[in-house]
């Protein structure tokens, strides 16, 4: 895609009648307005990258997908693509209520270039897949919403792309047949095809996607790798969450306070991103303006979940630590070590107080976003013994 | 974008035709033998207001046949039309989550349509032949008028269905344009072609013949009823008509189908 934009006609009322349209051409004067969905993006992607698309509801990530699959033609810019498109952008959409699941099959091909001959062989490969054996004479009308699209998911992934296009369907069926879903993508990843995914599931974007752009009204916001960006867009979300509670507090008598705060890993890279095992680490440039030195200050830290719901909360004091003593100013820091059990983004907040003095210096809570992921390790498998026997 | 081999094409347009047909006579229990039956019945009923009421038709020796080889072409012009307008709103979540030539959609049901009126064709040939209006050489000239009118009805089809997805208007609009139009159209009556004089040959005459239908309908009516050679007028209007209101059809569907796909 190069310079790629696009406006969409906005309506403040979609009831649009002949009537108004006389009125207004009278009146001479236009009652539309332009929405721009992308403004001058461009993207190249290459062949057999797994390329995330993040963002905001509106910020372009659908309408991108909709370009490449040639659905939309951009207002201004080119857009161009090699290869065969597939598009998961909606699931089951040719699929007539009162034709039965094998008639559907048979005619929905023709929409992914298949004839009647190529489909008969692929059929039953898709009914399987579905597991939908049972039911291909059944009307697609008596299926349930899953079954339905399970059909769809597996008709539209039955042919052998070049370029897969996948919008939020997967959140279909139950969690096995989400997991089959996966793996039927993995495959695809793994035989070198190219994958542009849209989704709103974060571990999923990181697990399965090399590459991720975040669009953010209709830009290209950060386009880079998954850790980098992520971190960048979750933070920027959690920003903007409207949930009062879990938006960041800051408070304090600021008698002694946080000057810089940096977040990061072992390796001295400031991070915000950590993976299971990963040690996290804040480091603080504490000042004070009072005239003697403080000793016997405590340096807290909390993690909540991002919809503010309190996780840990502790500090040195309860955990047998040295406090700390505050002369003009002075650099501590907090190594983290965590056990993920549940993935995903929290809200790491932090505290200087003074228990002796009954003071509050400086508390920054729901303040620092992190998002915590699953361990990916290099071989993901050791063996550890194996031992063959012959009675 | 994605290109579109002629190939591609026809197995999209196959599919889109032979899933209408499909869908068209689920759990109907006369199924296909309904577009027989329609023109059937509204022949019958045109017979007697006709013949009985308005006591016209005597003019035309078998009236009822006469009506037939008008009603039929004409059934596959307005169900063309009635169904082409709404074919784009109909399939909005096809357009918008995959790519491929919307053009099929309103063709399609043109072609589904078509083939009704071929095999309807068919039985009122052998109808015909009972009744002794046996078919003359003229009856070649069917393949060619019937070729042209189809092109002439996809382009219709064509302008309205995305003239309907701008202003839901259209397809109000539609139903009322039809009727007016068929009274308008030697459908029921003939104007020069068999020999009868109805209309008479005044500036009536003239304009009527100005209607993109009414070349064809003469036709029809001459080389399935009367078994003669229909006029060059009848060809004159025809051709034009047919050239002039698909490449408007196509030109307008292919102005608006970016905007259309994005409207829906």
């Amino acid at each position: 895609m190069d310079g790629v934009t696009l406006d969409y006609r906005l309506y403040h009322d979609r009831a649009v009648t002949l009537r108004e349209t006389m009125l207004n051409l009278f009146n001479r004067k236009s009652s539309t307005e332009h929405f721009r969905a992308l403004d001058n993006v461009t993207v190249h992607i290459d062949q057999g990258e797994t390329v995330g698309l993040v963002g905001a509801n509106g910020a372009g990530k659908s309408t991108m997908l909709k370009i490449l699959a040639g659905i939309y033609r951009p207002t201004s810019g080119t857009a161009s693509s090699v290869g065969m498109i597939a598009s998961l952008l909606d699931l089951g959409v040719g699929f007539h209520p009162d034709l039965t699941g094998e008639e559907n099959l048979m005619l929905n091909g023709a929409l992914l270039g298949l004839g009647r001959s190529d489909m008969k062989v692929l059929v039953p490969g898709i009914a399987e897949f579905a597991q939908l054996t049972r039911f291909m004479d059944t009307p697609v009308k008596y299926y349930s919403n899953g079954m339905f699209m399970r059909l769809g998911f597996s008709l539209a992934t039955a042919v052998d792309p070049d370029i897969l296009l996948i919008d939020e369907v997967l959140a279909v069926g139950d969690a096995q047949f989400q997991d089959k879903c996966y793996r039927r993508i993995w495959e695809f990843r793994e035989r070198g095809k190219t994958i542009i995914f849209v989704s709103h599931d974060m571990e999923a974007v990181s697990r399965l996607c090399r590459r991720v752009i975040w669009l953010s009204e209709g830009r290209v916001v950060k386009d880079g790798q998954p850790e980098e960006v992520l971190s960048g867009y979750l933070e920027s979300s959690q920003r903007r969450l409207s949930d009062p509670t879990a938006s960041p507090r800051e408070w304090g008598s600021r008698e002694v306070w946080f000057d810089t705060v940096t977040i990061r890993n072992v390796r001295h890279a400031p991070s915000r991103t950590f993976r299971r095992g990963e040690r996290l680490v804040v480091d603080v440039l504490i000042r004070s303006r009072l005239p003697n030195p403080v000793d016997g200050v405590i340096f807290g830290f909390s993690l909540h979940r991002s919809d503010g719901e309190s996780i840990i909360a502790t500090n040195n004091l309860e955990l047998n630590q040295p406090l700390l003593r505050i002369d003009g100013s002075s650099r501590a820091s907090i190594e983290i070590d965590l056990d993920i059990e549940e993935p995903g983004a929290y809200l790491l907040g932090i505290a200087l107080t003074d228990p002796t003095a009954n003071k509050d210096y400086h508390w920054q809570e729901y303040f620092y976003p992190v998002t915590l992921l699953e361990e990916r390790k290099e071989p993901p498998l050791r063996l550890s013994g194996a031992v063959w026997k012959q009675e | 974008m994605a290109s579109w081999s002629s190939g591609r094409l026809l197995l999209l347009m196959e599919s889109l035709v032979s899933k209408d047909l499909k869908v068209r006579y689920k759990r109907s229990v006369l199924g296909f033998a309904w577009f027989l039956l329609k023109p059937l019945f509204s022949m019958i009923v045109y017979y007697f207001a006709f013949t009985r009421i308005l006591r016209f038709g005597g003019a035309i020796p078998h009236f009822s046949l006469f009506l037939l080889t008008g009603l039929l072409p004409w059934n596959f012009f307005s169900s063309s039309l009635s169904a082409s307008t709404g074919s784009l709103l109909d399939n909005h979540r096809l357009i918008r989550s995959i790519y491929f030539p919307r053009m099929a959609l309103p063709a399609a049901e043109v072609v589904a349509n078509l083939i009704h009126l071929l095999l309807a064709l068919l039985v009122l040939e052998s109808v015909l032949i009972i009744f002794g209006h046996y078919p003359g050489l003229s009856i070649v000239l069917a393949v060619p008028a019937l070729v042209l009118f189809t092109l002439m009805t996809a382009g219709i089809g064509m302008l309205l269905s995305v003239g309907n997805v701008f202003y839901r208007d259209v397809k109000q609009f539609v139903e009322v344009l039809l009727l007016a139009w068929f009274y308008s159209s030697p459908i029921i009556y003939p104007l020069d072609s068999i020999g009868v004089d109805i209309v008479g040959s005044g500036g009536l005459l003239t304009a009527l013949k100005f209607n993109p239908v009414a070349g064809f309908m003469e036709i029809m009516h001459s080389v399935f009823y009367a078994g003669t050679w229909p006029p060059a007028w009848c060809w004159i209007s025809l051709c034009s008509w047919s050239l002039l209101l698909l490449l408007a059809g196509v030109a307008a569907f292919r102005k608006a189908e970016p905007v259309v796909v994005k409207e829906l």
